[in-house]
């Protein structure tokens, strides 16, 4: 009986053992990371001085980055070589490549089934990858053009975009069947949910809106259309959204508008917009929320933006077509 | 005729994960999908695994709900209301596209420098509807709608118009994609006037048929000769290349190029400092017309030749062999084309990428995007109307409503010919130099109608 008393405390100090030391491993280099889908490569900027302290040869079209639980390893999905690469954040160098279907584009990582969800932009489908394995156990067929990629937090759904199907896929990721769609605006592309769970945010480049989902009832409940000064509808072309974590502000990268829209959560009401670089599209947040990192796909560079100010302070020169950008921090 | 239906059903997946199996029935309805089990549609390609699941689960509430009321009528004796049973599902619809085309139409004969030598394959652009109505087939459990193709190829230009009344009288076909010279249309506008019929012109860039035949039955999916002269001599006005020697070929086409160009020039403050006419041939006494030093050598200066040669023969000997060094435009080297395979924006590697699995290794060419953008519309009209109600779907399209073209701005059809307003790309061999509308050419409402007849510059006014 008293060893059965104990187990709990016991168990206690165990987990919380683990969860120190994990934090002891994570090196939390603060380290930003670029990926350049034309030079093949990805471009680490030190942030405090803004200089590129490594250039990291990744196999062909590096695009979409994901860090793991404890920021030892980052995922980039190659699209040209149809393999994510596995980076050691603290060698920084490629250690190892998980084979995916046909140009795999954007993808999320469900860690404790050790599994990782990807599209596949040529192939039209959804690839399940079994991380330890390195074998796709899975393979979904979904609209043409699959990018985004939203797996729930329970992992028991996995959200896809079909951007020529202007479609959202609606996945249960046990049978790996698509349980429902819902239709959007035209060329969905990424996601990003509100910290309550309840809504999923979609930005819809072509017809230049966002579209926000109700999760439970998996149906559109709104929309959210932009138009900096002096811009055309036209121009509008939202790709990447972050939502910052007290679920208040959302920013939202405007493609060849050249501007990041900043909008008031709960209200969805347009609070401004930052003026960045040529078609706009991966976004990175720092984790003070102090910091966006903007990818500027036709100008090969990444423009840096105070969030206090909602200014850009500097622009830095990257590779050629950067897509996305991560932080370690 | 030759019916061809094209639409493929999407391959269900296997579940192939120990997951699946492990999954009960209870799970699944109770705690993982809550609300969801009510709503999913068990069409298309849902599984047939899951269907199973939910059955079951339908079966194990029916018989619960089947005790309840029986305990309730023996023990209670209260009066038990009858659930109404679920609807059966409503039958899914069909829409069948029409594809229009003429035996042995010689635009698609291999263009030769000999008997042996291709210079040029060309073929029809049905691969083009073909990955279009591939895309819809996500599309078709939403929507509870089929989409296919139905392929007509008829004897001459003239039998265009019949077959499209007997397709849309016997088969009730409203959709057609014309794969057809100029000449079949004329015939085509009256026999369809005021009928429940919208045919997509995919091939003929003829500037009349905006112009003059100005029917409403008709969407100008191809970019017009007027169009894409204008996207060059934008380019042209970009560089300040503003001097221009003409170089003209023999042929009717090439007159009408050589007018359509002329009034660009007009448009976009450029010259035609000569509108020199060649022959081809090595006839000695005809060596001014023949001879591309001798054309090119002319008073006074140029800065690029634009050359107008429908036949693609002559064309080829002009580069390198002027006499001043410049470059050649319009017929070969810099070409306004609707689209292209080397286009590397807006997703059009994916979309060329389609084509070239679906066509066995074929470049997609401006005709093929203009089959595919049209079958794209039907698609759309069908998705944002929720309808296969033609009214309601011609008015969609034919409404302010823009397409995904894979060429930046969105597409749309100008209310007044019924042009598909797209941007125009300027193709040199192997890369496209630029993409007309260019920067800087403003426009007060749609940059893209810089390009072609606006509204103010056309005879044809379908929307007053």
């Amino acid at each position: 009986m008293p060893t059965l008393r104990l187990l709990p405390a016991q168990l206690c100090i165990v987990v919380f053992a683990a969860v120190w030391s994990a934090a002891g491993w994570a090196k939390d280099t603060g380290l930003v990371f670029v990926s350049n889908e034309k030079t093949n490569n990805i471009i680490v900027i030190d942030p405090k001085t803004n200089k590129v302290v490594k250039d990291l040869r990744t196999s062909r079209r590096p695009r979409d980055m994901h860090f793991n639980s404890d920021h030892t390893k980052l995922y980039v999905a190659c699209g040209d070589d149809d393999v994510i690469d596995i980076i050691d954040i603290a060698k920084l160098e490629v250690v190892g490549k998980l084979s995916t279907g046909s140009s795999p584009e954007t993808f999320g990582i469900d860690e404790s089934r050790r599994r990782i969800y990807v599209s596949n932009e040529e192939g039209s489908s959804l690839s399940v990858i079994d991380m330890d394995q390195n074998i796709i156990v899975q393979e979904v067929p979904t609209g043409a053009e699959p990018e985004g990629v939203f797996v729930s937090e329970d992992g028991h759904f996995v959200y896809v975009t079909s951007e020529v199907g202007d479609l959202i896929h609606l996945i249960d990721a046990d049978s790996g069947n698509v349980v429902q769609d819902v239709v959007v605006g035209t060329r969905p592309r990424r996601f990003a949910a509100t910290p309550d769970h309840k809504e999923l945010w979609v930005s819809a480049e072509l017809s230049g809106e966002v579209y926000i989902i109700d999760r439970e009832k998996f149906t559109v409940e709104g929309k959210i259309e932009f138009l900096p000064p002096g811009m055309r509808k036209t121009d509008v072309t939202p790709v990447d959204l972050r939502i910052t974590r007290d679920g208040k502000t959302a920013y939202v990268t405007l493609g060849h508008a050249a501007h990041v829209a900043v909008v008031d959560v709960p209200t969805r009401k347009i609070q401004g917009y930052i003026l960045v670089g040529k078609r706009s599209w991966g976004l990175g947040m720092s984790r003070d929320e102090r910091t966006l990192y903007v990818a500027n796909g036709f100008g090969d560079d990444v423009t840096v933006i105070d969030l206090k100010t909602r200014k850009a302070t500097v622009s830095i020169p990257v590779g050629r077509i950067p897509w996305g950008v991560v932080i370690d921090d | 005729m030759i019916r061809f239906f094209a639409l493929r059903r999407r391959r269900v997946s296997k579940g192939a994960s120990p997951a699946t199996r492990r999954l009960s029935c209870g799970l699944s309805c109770d705690t993982t999908l809550p609300t969801l089990s009510k709503r999913v549609r068990l069409t298309g390609w849902a599984t047939a695994d899951l269907a199973r699941r939910f059955n079951r689960c339908f079966v194990a509430d029916f018989a619960h709900a089947a005790f309840l009321a029986f305990v309730a009528v023996l023990g209670l004796a209260a009066p038990v209301v009858a659930q109404p049973a679920p609807l059966p599902a409503p039958p899914r619809q069909h829409i069948s596209i029409g594809y229009v085309e003429i035996e042995g139409d010689p635009r698609y004969e291999p263009i030769r420098a000999y008997e042996r030598l291709v210079l040029k394959t060309r073929d029809h652009p049905f691969t083009g509807a073909q990955i279009g109505l591939d895309e819809a087939a996500a599309l078709v459990r939403v929507l509870n709608t089929e989409f296919a193709l139905e392929r007509i190829t008829v004897k001459s230009p003239t039998e265009v118009a019949s077959a499209v009344t007997a397709a849309l009288e016997g088969r009730g076909v409203h959709f057609f994609l014309i794969d057809a010279p100029a000449e079949a249309f004329k015939p085509l506008a009256a026999a369809v006037k005021g009928k429940e019929v919208l045919a997509f012109n995919i091939t003929a860039s003829d500037d009349g048929l905006r112009r003059d035949l100005c029917a409403h039955e008709f969407v100008h999916v191809i970019p017009s000769l007027a169009m894409r002269m204008d996207a060059l001599m934008q380019y042209l006005a970009s560089r300040k290349w503003r001097d221009i020697l003409v170089l003209e070929g023999p042929l009717a086409a090439d007159a009408e190029t050589v007018k359509a160009f002329t009034r660009s020039a007009q448009k976009f403050g450029a010259r035609i400092v000569a509108d020199q006419h060649f022959k081809t041939g090595t006839d000695p006494r005809e060596r001014e017309q023949n001879n591309p030093a001798l054309l090119s050598a002319i008073r006074g200066n140029y800065d690029v030749v634009f050359v107008a040669d429908e036949a693609f023969d002559f064309v080829r000997q002009v580069p390198y062999h002027t006499v001043l060094p410049r470059p050649v435009v319009g017929s070969i080297d810099l070409e306004p084309v609707a689209w292209h395979w080397t286009w590397e924006h807006n997703g059009a590697p994916q979309v060329n990428s389609r084509f070239d699995k679906k066509s066995g290794g074929r470049r997609m060419e401006g005709a093929d995007w203009a089959a595919w953008v049209a079958v794209k519309m039907v698609v759309q009209a069908t998705l944002r109307t929720r309808s296969a109600d033609f009214a309601k779907q011609r008015n969609f399209i034919l409404g302010d409503a823009g397409f995904d073209g894979d060429k930046g701005l969105p597409v749309s059809v100008r209310p007044w010919d019924h042009q598909v307003r797209q941007a125009v790309l300027l193709a040199a061999p192997y890369m496209v130099v630029g993409s007309a509308p260019l920067e800087g050419f403003l426009h007060r409402t749609n940059e893209l109608d810089t390009l072609g007849d606006d509204e103010p510059e056309t005879s044809c006014h379908m929307n007053k």
